[in-house]
């Protein structure tokens, strides 16, 4: 087998390069002793990181974004699941279309979504609530959810859950015990990519959230936007990073999950 | 199972739909077509107003323009530096391919946010490419590489080109390595070989890479607003300040619609082409 030439070859290493450019600078200024980001850092000092995890909005912000990532990607899990599993054996009329229409949010721009939420929940007073936020997490979320389980579900032979029906298990256990562990690496991608959709998102929380609330990624990007380039930022965006690289890392080790990319 | 339980199934998830997507966007529309009036908010007189503003408006077409633009360039420098890097991880080793599928996958997870602030600790004014190039005595006064099209392009770029390499390395993994040796035993040159073979075989892929990075490109809020500024906008930031700044919440709705027209026209004539050019095989 001849490989790719070498000049090809290069222009990838390049390219890689410039993909983890921003992320090399941004942890790089986070360990500077200077008060302003400098690359190469001046001197070694985690101080940063201990006044980021010291500030309380900054741990609002997290604990905000977690309980609504782990929420979202729950409700998108099972509403996914259920729904995909009927779009799969065509137990509803217009399963095609239904399928569409569930990945609908995934094409409309997200700014879009997020000003028709904001003008929406304002007439219906669910602006600033919880609750508003992560129904529109689980919308945004729930395409990748019910990508992922409809490929693994092509996979899994439907004659398997049969047989377990033959032998006497319910409808429901049949589908427990047999088809979702099945199913397992399909629905741990779909997860993992919800959860980190949700845990990411600005364009449309930032439309929906109270005057007292944040996200972590919607306090880091107001935090920019007033100017506030500081090691902090490069600190909290570097524990962004940390965490990113580990959840890729065990979730490839756990279902080699870049399969369902 | 019956077609009852089928209904069970899916009617949650339609709900919720129905309840936070379709609904809102149904909501909105009326909105467009009502005047704004400073100091109320909207009106109860019906126009067109604000769809013909954006058109009319020299401003606000500069915006609609910029936006396409924008989408052009960096559609293009994408599948540019993407198309060899998916060639790269298609031909190459296992191990190395594992490796960068890493590599590309690792920044399109990263926090969109934490990105952006990456490139802007790298491009403006005092970041480290100006630094690096006035200490070497490169330039004497800095670049100026943000607030304008240049950041904008390279940050989107940056964020946007995970997912065109993705879609051309399904693409170019699909290409029978049998019809590539057969033309190169053929005598082909291996540059015959990859622009009368391979780049052909790999159309559909790139068109589908193109028309995804194209719509998310125009769609994006995070990364212009950053990169870009409070005063050098985009669709989606004018949209944003409309609504959150101006409080304009009829114009910036008939933007929002405009803006979603736009996406969804271009995905449908990307589907249309795609269908012609492979006989409705893709």
């Amino acid at each position: 087998m001849k490989g790719p030439p070498v000049w090809v070859a290069a222009v990838a290493v390049l390219v890689l390069v410039f993909l983890q450019l921003p992320v090399i600078v941004v942890a790089m200024a986070s360990v500077s002793t200077t008060s302003y980001l400098t690359v190469p850092p001046v001197g070694f000092t985690l101080d940063w990181f201990v006044e980021v995890l010291t500030d309380r909005d900054y741990i609002e912000a997290i604990q905000t974004s977690f309980l609504l990532a782990f929420a979202a990607t729950a409700g998108s899990l099972v509403l996914g699941t259920a729904a995909s599993y009927a779009l799969h054996h065509r137990l509803v009329p217009g399963a095609d279309a239904l399928a569409s229409f569930f990945m609908a949010p995934l094409i409309f721009p997200a700014v879009v979504i997020g000003v028709a939420l904001l003008q929406y929940y304002s007439l219906v007073g669910l602006r600033w609530s919880f609750w508003g936020l992560l129904l529109a997490h689980i919308a945004i979320t729930v395409p990748y959810v019910i990508r992922a389980c409809l490929t693994s579900l092509a996979g899994v032979k439907s004659e398997l859950e049969e047989a377990a029906r033959v032998l006497g298990a319910s409808g429901f256990n049949a589908f427990r015990l047999v088809t979702l562990p099945l199913l397992k690496p399909g629905l741990v991608a779909g997860a993992f990519f919800a959860f980190i959709t949700s845990l990411d998102n600005v364009p449309v929380t930032i439309f929906l959230l109270g005057p007292r609330q944040s996200t972590l990624p919607v306090k880091i990007f107001t935090s920019i936007e007033h100017g506030g380039v500081d090691p902090g930022l490069a600190a909290i965006s570097t524990l962004l990073i940390l965490v990113t690289g580990l959840a890729l890392v065990i979730a490839e080790r756990w279902v080699g999950f870049s399969r369902f990319v | 199972m019956s077609r009852l339980s089928g209904t069970a199934l899916v009617a949650p998830l339609v709900l919720v739909l129905a309840g936070v997507f379709v609904g809102p966007l149904l909501v909105m529309l009326p909105t467009s077509f009502h005047p704004y009036v400073p100091g109320q908010g909207i009106g109860t007189a019906w126009t067109l107003e604000n769809y013909i503003e954006p058109f009319a408006d020299s401003y606000y077409r500069d915006v609609i323009l910029r936006t396409l633009w924008m989408g052009f360039i960096v559609t293009a420098i994408a599948l540019l530096i993407g198309y060899p890097l998916a060639y790269f991880m298609a031909r190459t080793t296992r191990t190395w391919r594992a490796v960068a599928t890493l590599l590309v996958m690792f920044p399109l997870f990263l926090n969109l946010v934490v990105r952006s602030f990456g490139w802007i600790a790298l491009l403006s004014n005092r970041g480290v490419i100006n630094t690096w190039l006035m200490d070497l005595g490169v330039i004497e006064k800095p670049l100026r590489m943000m607030f304008d099209m240049t950041g904008l392009v390279i940050g989107m770029v940056h964020i946007y080109l995970p997912f065109m390499v993705f879609m051309l390395l399904s693409s170019i993994s699909r290409v029978p390595r049998d019809v590539e040796d057969a033309a190169a035993t053929l005598s082909a040159s291996p540059s015959r070989v990859f622009f009368f073979v391979t780049l052909p075989l790999t159309a559909p892929g790139i068109l589908a890479g193109c028309t995804l990075v194209f719509v998310l490109t125009i769609s994006a809020l995070v990364t212009p607003r950053l990169l870009g500024g409070p005063t050098y906008k985009v669709m989606s930031t004018l949209i944003y300040d409309e609504f959150l700044v101006k409080l304009d919440w009829p114009s910036g709705t008939a933007f929002a619609f405009i803006l979603t027209a736009i996406a969804l026209l271009v995905i449908w004539g990307a589907n249309r082409v795609a269908r012609r050019v492979t006989g409705g095989a893709w």
